[in-house]
């Protein structure tokens, strides 16, 4: 975070010379053509095929990274080594079964791989990903319900003139938005359609304008190492 | 022949147009010695680390479920940057949670710098630095599992959020941890300020660095920012006017 100008070493300023020469091109790719010469967007495409073939190189580094992680806190028996124990047992065992029997296999057609083996495991890795894996995504999903309720108890408390708006604002919304209100009251619908398409909306896109200029100046100075 | 693609070349112009206005007008502030407004809390992350480093607590940091790509993930790295350097400074042990194999790579990286620049390099620990899944809600377990074991005594979650925030936060709040949340989501926004003790909103999060230092040569580039902001706002106040009087002429030209 210092504005301390420090020299470049050779390898950074060769680093710096990719990045920019990257983030230009991609920059003028959007906005120029070279119709007849040179297909830039084909050019663009192709490098995003690098970033992809690159990206999924990381992927085993962070299975390395997890493994070197929970594999100390066992040596080391640290208090949530068991944890530690059935996290790599999962992950492990998941890679096994995924690599034999999921739709991404190395081997579907059974030309390395016996047969017997991939029907073996086939109904296991089902059992692991759409009754084990995708179920207890769910429920961690679910947990959100009461995470809301919680925060939305402590937000629609009355301690300032801001957070009285809030509550009003957000009450009003909570009316409109319940079949029963308009047995109770037309209006209500139509004050939670008010406010969600003008306060609401005006406010987001505030906020929305502010972060997208952030944004070009937060590139800008990242592509030229324009410091802080 | 190079030419400009058809409905992105007022695109282009503006662009120019409004990174001349940012130079402008850091050009023009710099010359002036300004001061920044502040933002409230930016100040006390120094404070909350060394309260983290008297109490023996660790300081938690995670960047969110961006990839390297995203604007937002980028801005939580610049300011883990400050926090690990102030945690180095300060003999607070940090705990990096990823979601992005790559972003767990830039974050390792520096960590690692951060305690070879200080000259310890022997404190640095593999186990600071982790990949918890790319999985948002395998993540969302394994961050709240996090902040429940090992018990840090700050909480910051800087970056790109999505649903698995307010997961993360509410389970600080449970543990009482002092909590700095940003992001541009205005979906997930709501719940940062409901349940941080400082959010970072918007572009705040973009800016935030700049706040951190005092030298104005710095500050001088915070106004160059808000530069090309005044121009979005006339350019939105123009159109505004015109379409108001029934006139299409800056949808037309910007159109084009």
């Amino acid at each position: 975070m210092s504005s301390d100008k420090k020299k470049m070493s050779r390898e950074e300023f060769g680093l710096q010379i990719i990045i920019f020469g990257l983030g230009f091109f991609y920059a003028i790719v959007y906005y120029v053509a070279v119709p007849g010469v040179v297909d830039l967007q084909a050019v663009s495409d192709q490098l995003l095929a690098y970033v992809t073939a690159v990206l999924t190189a990381a992927f085993a580094i962070g299975v390395i990274n997890l493994t070197r992680v929970h594999w100390i806190n066992i040596k080391r028996k640290r208090a949530t080594w068991r944890y530690s124990v059935i996290l790599l047992l999962s992950l492990y065992t998941m890679l096994v079964f995924s690599l034999i029997a999921s739709p991404f296999a190395l081997d579907p057609n059974a030309v390395v791989i016996p047969a017997s083996v991939i029907q073996f495991s086939t109904p296991i890795w089902e059992f692991l990903y759409y009754k084990t894996l995708v179920n207890i995504n769910s429920s961690i999903f679910s947990l959100l319900a009461f995470f809301i309720a919680s925060a939305a108890y402590r937000a629609f408390k009355a301690r300032s003139l801001e957070s009285t708006i809030l509550l009003v604002a957000g009450l009003l919304v909570v009316l409109g938005q319940a079949p029963i209100a308009d047995l109770i009251w037309p209006g209500f619908s139509i004050i939670r359609d008010w406010i969600m398409a003008f306060p609401n909306t005006a406010g987001q896109r505030g906020i929305i304008i502010g972060a997208a200029l952030g944004i070009i100046v937060f590139s800008v100075r990242r592509l030229i190492r324009y410091d802080w | 022949m190079i030419e400009l693609v058809p409905g992105r070349i007022s695109q282009a112009v503006l662009l120019i147009i409004v990174l001349a206005a940012i130079y402008a007008a850091t050009r023009i502030a710099s010359k002036r010695h300004l001061k920044t407004r502040g933002i409230p809390g930016l100040e006390r992350i120094d404070e909350w680390i060394k309260e983290a480093a008297g109490l023996k607590r660790p300081v938690f940091y995670t960047p969110g479920t961006g990839g390297i790509t995203d604007p937002d993930t980028l801005a939580g790295l610049a300011l883990l940057e400050y926090v690990v350097n102030h945690c180095v400074e300060h003999d607070a042990r940090i705990i990096v949670a990823n979601s992005d194999p790559q972003v767990q790579q830039m974050t390792e990286d520096m960590v690692k710098r951060a305690y070879s620049k200080a000259g310890r390099e022997k404190d640095f620990s593999p186990d600071m630095v982790r990949y918890v899944s790319t999985r948002q809600f395998a993540y969302a377990a394994g961050v709240m599992g996090i902040l429940r074991r090992e018990k840090p005594a700050v909480n910051f979650f800087v970056g790109s959020f999505q649903a698995e925030a307010l997961q993360i936060a509410e389970t600080g709040r449970t543990e009482a941890l002092y909590q700095f949340g940003g992001t541009t989501n205005t979906d997930q926004l709501p719940f940062f300020t409901t349940t941080c003790d400082q959010t970072l909103i918007g572009e705040e999060l973009y800016t935030a660095q700049g706040f951190l230092s005092s030298d104005p040569d710095v500050i001088s580039k915070l106004v160059g920012s808000d530069g090309g902001k005044i121009l979005a706002i006339l350019l939105i106040l123009a159109g505004v006017l015109l379409a108001t009087l029934g006139s299409s002429f800056l949808i037309n030209l910007l159109g084009l």
